[in-house]
């Protein structure tokens, strides 16, 4: 006899019985509470003394791997779906005979020198004084990402969600009661555990001499974490996504901003009088104020808090971005005054000349700061020997345009000859520009070269087209085509 | 400065702030974001491996689980646990749950939601027309050792003794049919006889095709708590992580494990270091064995394992001398085409010596899924319910008391095992398949095949938590499931340990609980009033205490689950008599050596510690047979061999759940990768990174090159859980078990021109 199906009695129930939960009151009553400290014997029992710091120690031969670490302190932090602060990589050695391959868990390094701290444009980083525990102030950041390029060891992580930067702070209000970090507690074979470390001494792998072998090279921030080995590590140990190439963020906006601050600079260079055109410099100076202008405008698209980048001025004591910042912040009244005041107020030649001056030597260091903020980051192809040439090419061809064709063109010829350096051998910007970016650095070549044949044939206006256009390209390249240190990280994730 | 200017320029607090300062959470579990701090917690053990960790979830005050941490109160994972458990209430969340029943209109149309009357009405229509015009037997179940093991048993009851099928098997088959089997034939019941305390109480650990690194990382923290300066020893053809922390890697050649084993059976009988009154006293069929291993001389175990005379002579050493010596072994020696001879030349390594029914010894088998062991004493498929025989008369009987059936309602022979049941249907004998939180599309060996032969079937549900597994797209009607953590029941772990699962989530839509919908198809077939006493899963717990009692497994001792969780787990056996004797709950059996704590003295509790095996003649017995090749050897056009594995800690088979986590999927690699050595890296012109083709006779996979000397010349190396995986894999069954081969076939390999 088959029941029938419908007025189904125990399928209301059984539904409604799957929607009733539990309430603690009601059943779950291990409410009990131990009190005491998580895995104390984790953490130092002092806080650290003068020239000393707390940081992380590894012990590589206990690690597996088993990336419990990265779960936990995405779970007791509370982070994101996807956000995690920590990461799990591997190191092999290419040694045939001798087989041989370590994982490695990285987090914040909470360096002596930190290189995040000293870009950022709004002091949104501190370092303790007295635990040298790297903070970033979550409601201070713009959301310039800045410290996203700056830290080799790819730390800081960008939210979309929150439109700011957030990272690991070694759990500082855990230590600050005598408990574990979230990552320290979790580990299965206690490998991760806090010291105090000193400061004044370089970071030493116990074994073997640097930070961690396949790691970027710790001069440059002082990173803290020490990892420890009883073994002698094999030499020649390399990162397993050494030789994987990813392409890095477009960051649109700075592409846009990084074409026409140059271009609106030379613009205003070429109503300078040492060219000779001052018949029509008011229009010209302008248009480099608007392009000046549409330039900034388009950064602020790249902030994720755009409504607290009036505090940019705050780092100009060591970041470059601030001291852009600054510098445009002023050049563009400057040109606009330039082409302005001579309508409304009566200026002898000098004063405007020297007004169009100042302007010019301002519009110059605000580029040298552009690229400043790019070769401090200390990436291969945003090297000074390549940065200045394509932030000062573009401003230089643009300025000799309309005065002497012929020499824009011989600048222009210098800047791709430049970049074409980058073009070629095993380094990953040469890859990148081989491999997956081959159809953009093909454009930017043929945009170059129409701009080279453009400049020598036809009026200046009508050869700033594809000389922009070819501009444009090449910031995107800039910033798709950089190599981008990091810790080790995993075979094709 | 003056403050408030400071706080302007420097806004050291805010919302965002505020948003990630931690706050002391209770309930011993230190600090955590405001947002998280739960009003109460509840432990629930990990729904995903067989090592059985327990959960403490963290609760707000409606009850609802809202994070959560490992139990530093549990004798298994003291406070532990590894990226997937972290991560459990994830994929509970995920947008592709299925929330309603959805039914295929017609054969090639799209699934609709339906009703709960229309698709319960659907299943019993469809299956009993099938049944009517094909017989009883046309339709069977593959199901998984996933779900709880009230629901396994109500699952296998309501399908043999109320719709009159026969054939069902679960996807324990294709990691544990192998141990099952073996116990079951050498020591008279599917019974692993350790616990987890002998990782830290043995002198010598043999792992045996195992990486617990990887795969049991919670495993291998206890090994890490050994404080015996235990010897490790990896028999590995790969350099495993566990292979580089051990102090001596045998490197022998893939699937040469029975030769290597017998190899060192023949060592250890020629240098007198076999326990010659153990032998006597407890086993049978020794002298026969002895006879047997003759011909298994060092020499010849090198040339056909690869393995030097030397280093096999350093492991016997290690065996004949230290005093506690474990054997460990995973699916990865159960997969193989003479698996349970495999496992049975482990188990007689261990009975040979002596090294069982002691601290720190013992032939044990690590399962793979969360309730295997459930599975394997109440799936209902091959064996009857609780290690039951469905042949034996007075077996039946019994379960027919205990459930209140006539004993005529339960059928006389086993089931086809998982590979026959595709067979029959690709033969066309079943017609209807019923497949409960396992994906065979994805899973099963030879993929390829396999989709192809469920194609074939007349109707084809599936029960899930997804409607977006490989399987459930290609279903006729899907059945929503709730999850882990949705539900209540018994997960049963490797070491024996029944531990207590609870619902801390509202399933999403109209997903119910597996014991729910079997309860409901039991009442749309007509076979409800057989099914009553089934009122809730822990309704159902208490007769299957019944049908324990007087087995091996006997749980009888067990009051209730608020007992099991508050025990820490208990592990099986533990009878009534032995409380009632006592008086008290406190468990007087063999109390381990190296005790931790006082508390672990009723915690962990291991098997055979008199010598008296589960035969009727209280011995264990020497099964061996005669090593064959490999079915499918590399050749000139497929010169390769391909050996699989659990790629990373953070990947959970077919990834139905783990890739639902962003943080899991952040953990793992995103795209399959194929471990080569570099000398056939040189020869192919491949380097790191390079895309790189692998065929074999079924089928091709595109991977990622990893160039990397742990893998031997000559052999490729592919973590499972990529779908492509198992369509290059070659179906070769072990013969006692039924359990496919996964680690072994011939590929060819080719380089993917950009």
């Amino acid at each position: 006899m088959v029941a029938s199906p419908k007025n189904f009695p125990l399928l209301a129930e059984l539904l409604a019985e799957q929607q009733r939960l539990d309430t603690p009151v009601a059943r779950f009553s291990t409410a009990h509470d131990h009190g005491t400290a998580l895995a104390p014997q984790l953490i130092p029992l002092t806080r650290p003394g003068p020239g000393e710091q707390y940081g992380f120690e590894v012990d590589l031969d206990s690690c597996t791997g088993c990336k419990a670490c990265v779960s936990a302190c995405h779970s007791l932090n509370g982070l994101d779906d996807d956000e995690t602060w920590r990461d799990v990589g591997l190191l092999v050695s290419p040694n045939r005979a001798q087989p041989f391959t370590q994982t490695v868990t990285t987090a914040c390094h909470h360096c002596a020198d930190p290189a995040c701290l000293n870009g950022c444009p709004v002091l949104a980083y501190e370092k303790d004084p007295v635990t040298g525990i790297v903070r970033h102030l979550d409601d201070q950041c713009i959301g310039c990402s800045y410290c996203v390029l700056k830290c080799p060891y790819d730390v800081p992580k960008f939210s979309a969600r929150l439109g700011i930067v957030r990272k690991c702070d070694m759990c500082h209000s855990r230590l600050a009661v005598g408990e574990a970090p979230a990552c320290a507690q979790a580990c299965p074979t206690q490998a991760i555990t806090i010291v105090n470390v000193s400061v004044t001494q370089p970071t030493k792998l116990r074994a073997q001499p640097g930070f961690l072998p396949g790691a970027p090279d710790p001069d440059y921030t002082q990173p803290t974490t020490r990892y420890v080995s009883r073994r002698a590590l094999p030499q020649n140990l390399v990162a397993a996504d050494a030789t994987q190439l990813r392409v890095q963020p477009a960051h649109w906006p700075l592409v846009v901003m990084l074409t026409l601050l140059p271009a609106a600079v030379g613009l205003q260079l070429a109503a300078l009088p040492v060219l000779r055109l001052s018949t029509f410099h008011p229009q010209l100076l302008a248009v480099a104020a608007a392009l000046g202008a549409l330039g900034l405008a388009a950064s602020v698209f790249h902030l994720g808090q755009p409504r607290r980048a009036w505090r940019i001025f705050l780092g100009w004591r060591k970041s470059w971005l601030s001291r852009e910042a600054m510098l445009f912040g002023a050049w563009i009244p400057l040109t606009a005054l330039a082409a302005l005041a001579p309508q409304f107020v009566q200026l002898s030649t000098f004063n405007v000349q020297l007004l169009v001056t100042a302007a010019a030597a301002l519009g110059c260091l605000g580029l040298v700061c552009s690229a400043m903020i790019y070769i401090d980051t200390r990436r291969q192809l945003w090297r000074a020997a390549q940065t200045f040439p394509r932030f000062l090419g573009t401003a230089m061809t643009v300025a000799l345009a309309f005065a002497a064709p012929f020499a824009a063109v011989a600048v222009l010829a210098v800047m791709l000859a430049v970049e074409s350096r980058t073009f070629f051998g095993r380094a990953t910007p040469a890859r990148l520009q081989r491999g997956p970016l081959a159809r953009a650095a093909l454009t930017r070549d043929v945009f170059g070269m129409i701009a080279l044949i453009a400049l020598a044939v036809a009026p200046a206006w009508l050869a700033l087209i594809p000389l922009i256009a070819g501009e444009l390209t090449e910031r995107y390249l800039f910033f798709r085509a950089v190599d981008a240190p990091k810790m080790p990280g995993l075979p094709a994730a | 400065m003056i403050p408030p200017l400071e706080e302007l320029l420097h806004a050291r607090t805010g919302p965002m702030t505020a948003d990630m300062v931690l706050h002391p959470a209770d309930f011993g579990l230190g600090h955590v974001p405001a947002r998280l701090r739960p009003a109460a917690t509840t432990s629930s053990i990990c729904g995903f491996c067989s090592t059985g960790c327990s959960l403490k979830i963290h609760l707000n005050a409606a009850g609802e689980a809202i994070n959560l941490s490992p139990d530093r109160d549990h004798p298994v994972n003291l406070g532990m646990a590894c990226p997937k458990g972290w991560e459990a209430l994830t994929p509970l969340a995920a947008p592709d749950r299925a929330t309603t029943p959805l039914l295929r209109a017609g054969k090639s149309g799209a699934l609709a939601p339906v009703s709960w009357e229309r698709a319960l009405a659907e299943f019993t229509a469809r299956f009993k027309g099938i049944q009517r015009d094909h017989g009883p037997h046309s339709i069977a179940f593959l199901s998984t050792g996933q779900i709880a093991m009230e629901e396994m048993a109500l699952l296998g009851a309501l399908f043999k003794f109320g719709m009159g099928g026969l054939h069902c098997d679960s996807n324990t088959r294709q990691c544990m049919a192998t141990s099952h089997v073996a116990y079951k034939q050498s020591l008279g019941f599917d019974a692993p006889p350790f616990t987890y305390a002998d990782f830290e109480e043995s002198d010598a650990l043999i792992f045996i095709g195992a990486n617990p690194c990887i795969a049991h990382p919670i495993m291998w923290q206890r090994v890490i708590m050994n404080r015996r300066s235990p010897e490790i020893v990896v028999v590995d053809p790969r350099l495993t992580e566990t292979a580089q922390a051990a102090t001596l890697h045998v490197a022998l050649r893939p699937k040469s494990d029975l030769v290597f084993l017998y190899g060192l059976a023949h060592l250890l009988l020629d240098r007198g270091a076999v326990k010659k009154d153990f032998i006597a006293a407890h086993t049978s069929g020794f002298e026969a064995f002895a006879a047997f291993l003759a011909d298994f001389t060092p020499s010849r175990v090198a040339r056909e394992t690869g393995v030097p005379e030397a280093t096999l002579a350093r492991l016997a050493l290690i065996i004949a001398t230290r005093e506690r010596v474990s054997f460990w072994l995973t699916p990865i020696v159960h997969q193989s085409h003479e698996a349970t001879r495999t496992a049975q030349a482990i188990i007689n390594l261990a009975l040979m010596t002596g090294h069982i029914g002691r601290p720190g010894t013992g032939a044990n088998s690590i399962t793979g899924q969360c309730n295997a062991m459930g599975s394997r004493l109440f799936g209902n498929a091959t064996s009857l319910l609780g290690g039951h025989d469905f042949a034996n008369p007075a077996h039946r009987e019994k379960v027919a008391r205990v459930l209140g059936l006539d004993a005529a309602v339960i059928p006389q022979k086993p089931s086809y095992a998982y590979d026959q049941i595709l067979d029959a249907i690709d033969r066309g004998e079943i017609r209807g398949l019923w497949v409960i939180a396992t994906s065979p599309a994805h899973s099963w060996i030879n993929q390829t095949r396999a989709k192809e032969i469920l194609a074939k079937l007349d109707f084809l549900v599936v029960q899930d938590m997804y409607a977006t597994t490989d399987t459930a797209r290609v279903a006729d009607l899907v059945l929503p499931a709730a999850g882990w953590g949705e539900k209540e029941g018994v997960l049963i772990n490797s070491e024996r340990r029944l531990g207590v699962i609870r619902k801390v989530a509202r399933a999403p839509g109209q997903a119910l609980s597996d014991f729910a919908i079997f309860q409901l198809i039991a009442e749309a077939w007509g076979c409800g009033e057989m099914f009553r006493a089934w009122r809730t899963p822990e309704a159902a717990f208490q007769l299957l205490k019944e049908i324990s009692r007087g087995q091996p497994c006997d749980f009888s001792g067990i009051r209730d689950y608020e007992h099991i969780a508050a025990s820490g787990g208990i592990q099986w056996p533990l009878p009534e008599t032995r409380i009632a004797e006592t008086g008290n709950r406190k468990e007087p059996d063999q109390k381990p050596s190296g005790i931790r704590s006082p508390k672990s003295e009723i915690k962990e509790r291991r098997l055979f510690s008199d010598g008296r095996f589960f035969h009727s003649d209280g011995r264990a017995r020497f099964l061996y047979d005669a090593p064959r090749p490999i079915p499918e050897h590399p050749d000139a056009e497929f010169p390769f061999l391909l050996l699989t594995g659990r790629g990373s800690s953070a990947q959970w088979h077919t990834g139905s759940r783990t890739d639902k986590s962003a943080v899991l999927r952040k953990l793992a690699p995103t795209d399959l990768t194929v471990e080569i050595h570099p000398d056939d890296a040189e020869r192919l012109a491949l380097t790191a990174g390079d895309r790189v083709t692998i065929r074999s006779r079924r089928g091709e996979a595109v991977a990622i090159a990893v160039v990397t000397s742990t893998v031997q010349p000559g052999q490729v190396f592919l973590p499972m859980h990529f779908e492509t995986v198992n369509r290059l894999t070659f179906a070769a069954f072990d013969p006692h078990s039924r359990q496919p081969s996964y680690k072994a076939c011939a590929v060819a390999l080719a380089r993917v021109e950009p």
